[in-house]
């Protein structure tokens, strides 16, 4: 159909595409997080958490634009959702931003502690976390329900691979009492890969919003 | 649950040969603000002019279906126009003052029907009517002052105070603010918000915003069809039917 809102059209096109960036970056931090933390590179680390303030900024200019929108277009019903969909979106991505500089912060904490042996199952949920955030992201530009909601039912995988870690980490405490304080700094590490996959599961909470308009919480 | 105050069945409605409305099914409710709104000529002002019989005197018209007015068909032959009017009373897009005193156009319609039995309780009634809607403060040193030196937003609050001196049930309104400057517009539907608790209103208005503000439902016409008919938050958030959708947004209109 020929729009009769070119410019209306534009905007909202460059909102998806700065969100597509920004969800880029947050994907780049989860990773070099991850990366810095089995490196034990504690400069790699810095990196992450000295670029967590330009991810954040990009939250502020994204909700800006959407404001303008609102603003100046009204948008109403499909558009309307669409655009507050991109503003929860934003902010679920500067949150998992966080988290990653959150396991940035481990690693610089956790320097001076002997290591522990990198666990598989960490690494797991930070590969089937940033899966999930890439999946979503595609969901979200497609305005794909159906695709949203099978990545929100894989948040449960990820669940369980943190559940086993703690498990693991507690026996290795009761078994080894030095290496409590490693073990506390990769439990944390493992909770905020949880709440990432979380923050995925939002993500795809705000497609089914965007898609149909009924805000409904996903299977976890 | 509340009986509506119009209940619209089948109705069909012919300007000659064109059929202007089809089939519409629809209820108004008592004490709600009803929106119509859709591009120009689909059909809303129409449809808004079939409720008191305004298109009766459109040579050709002619009307199919049924409007019944608290369970009562008003276009039975017992039902006649002047009574239907006064339960239906209607603001017009221009405001349309007489060239007379603000007070001579209030007490019109009193006058006409006998409502009140003297200059004492016309007074009451003529003060009641201004403070509804909302213009007594600004005029009542200046009762018998020409009505056509109000300003258009005075004007149209006047028109309204009119109608509701003859103490209407309905308040018909055909885009009631389109003549009238933001500030007026305002206050306008904040006037609509406060007249509710006591009349029902039926709007039609091509600003979308007006209708998500002022209204509690709200119905889309589209080639003289009612495509969709829900309430106004459902409409503009989530609308069900993709006309609805694509007229919301302006990708078609």
């Amino acid at each position: 159909m020929h729009s009769l809102r070119p410019n209306f059209d534009r905007d909202l096109n460059t909102l998806f595409d700065q969100l597509l960036a920004m969800s880029s970056l947050v994907d780049q931090a989860l990773e070099r997080s991850i990366n810095s933390l089995t490196e034990r590179d504690t400069a790699a680390a810095g990196g992450v958490i000295a670029d967590d303030t330009h991810i954040n900024e990009m939250r502020y200019q994204i909700e800006e634009n959407c404001l303008k929108m609102i603003a100046t277009q009204q948008p109403m019903a499909g558009d309307l959702r669409a655009i507050i969909a991109v503003m929860h979106a934003v902010m679920e991505l500067e949150r998992m931003a966080d988290h990653a500089a959150g396991i940035a912060k481990i690693v610089i904490r956790s320097g001076e502690e002997p290591p522990l042996k990198p666990m598989k199952k960490l690494m797991r949920m930070s590969e089937l976390s940033r899966q999930m955030l890439k999946e979503v992201m595609q969901a979200f530009v497609k305005r794909d329900e159906a695709g949203a909601r099978q990545i929100a039912a894989q948040d449960a995988v990820v669940d369980r691979l943190n559940k086993q870690t703690v498990e693991r980490l507690i026996d290795v405490m009761t078994k080894h009492p030095r290496a409590v304080p490693s073990a506390t700094y990769m439990m944390w590490v493992s909770h905020n890969l949880e709440r990432i996959a979380d923050r995925v599961t939002n993500l795809a909470e705000q497609v089914v919003f965007m898609t149909t308009g009924d805000y409904r919480e996903l299977d976890r | 649950m509340e009986q509506p105050v119009f209940d619209i069945v089948n109705l069909d409605f012919y300007y000659g040969q064109m059929h202007a409305l089809k089939k519409i099914n629809m209820q108004i409710m008592p004490r709600q603000v009803t929106a119509l709104i859709g591009p120009s000529g689909c059909g809303k002002s129409t449809f808004l002019r079939c409720l008191n019989r305004m298109n009766d005197t459109i040579q050709g018209a002619h009307v199919e279906g049924k409007i019944l007015l608290a369970g009562k068909d008003i276009y039975s032959l017992s039902m006649h126009p002047t009574q239907l009017r006064q339960k239906v009373g209607m603001v017009f897009q221009k405001p349309n003052p007489f060239p007379q005193s603000i007070y001579d156009n209030v007490a019109f319609g009193p006058r006409v029907l006998g409502l009140t039995q003297d200059k004492a309780s016309l007074d009451v009634l003529i003060e009641k009517s201004l403070r509804q809607a909302a213009l007594w403060e600004e005029v009542k040193d200046s009762l018998h002052q020409n009505a056509l030196e109000l300003s258009l937003g005075e004007q149209q609050r006047l028109c309204l105070a009119r109608v509701l001196a003859v103490e209407p049930e309905v308040i018909l309104m055909d885009e009631p603010a389109s003549a009238l400057d933001p500030i007026a517009t305002l206050r306008l539907e904040e006037l609509i918000a406060e007249l509710k608790v006591a009349y029902t209103i039926v709007i039609v208005t091509h600003n979308m915003q007006q209708a998500a503000r002022v209204s509690d439902w709200t119905g889309l016409f589209w080639l003289g069809e009612l495509i969709e008919f829900s309430d106004t938050k459902a409409m503009f958030t989530r609308p069900q039917k993709k006309i609805s959708e694509d007229y919301l947004t302006g990708k078609m209109g």
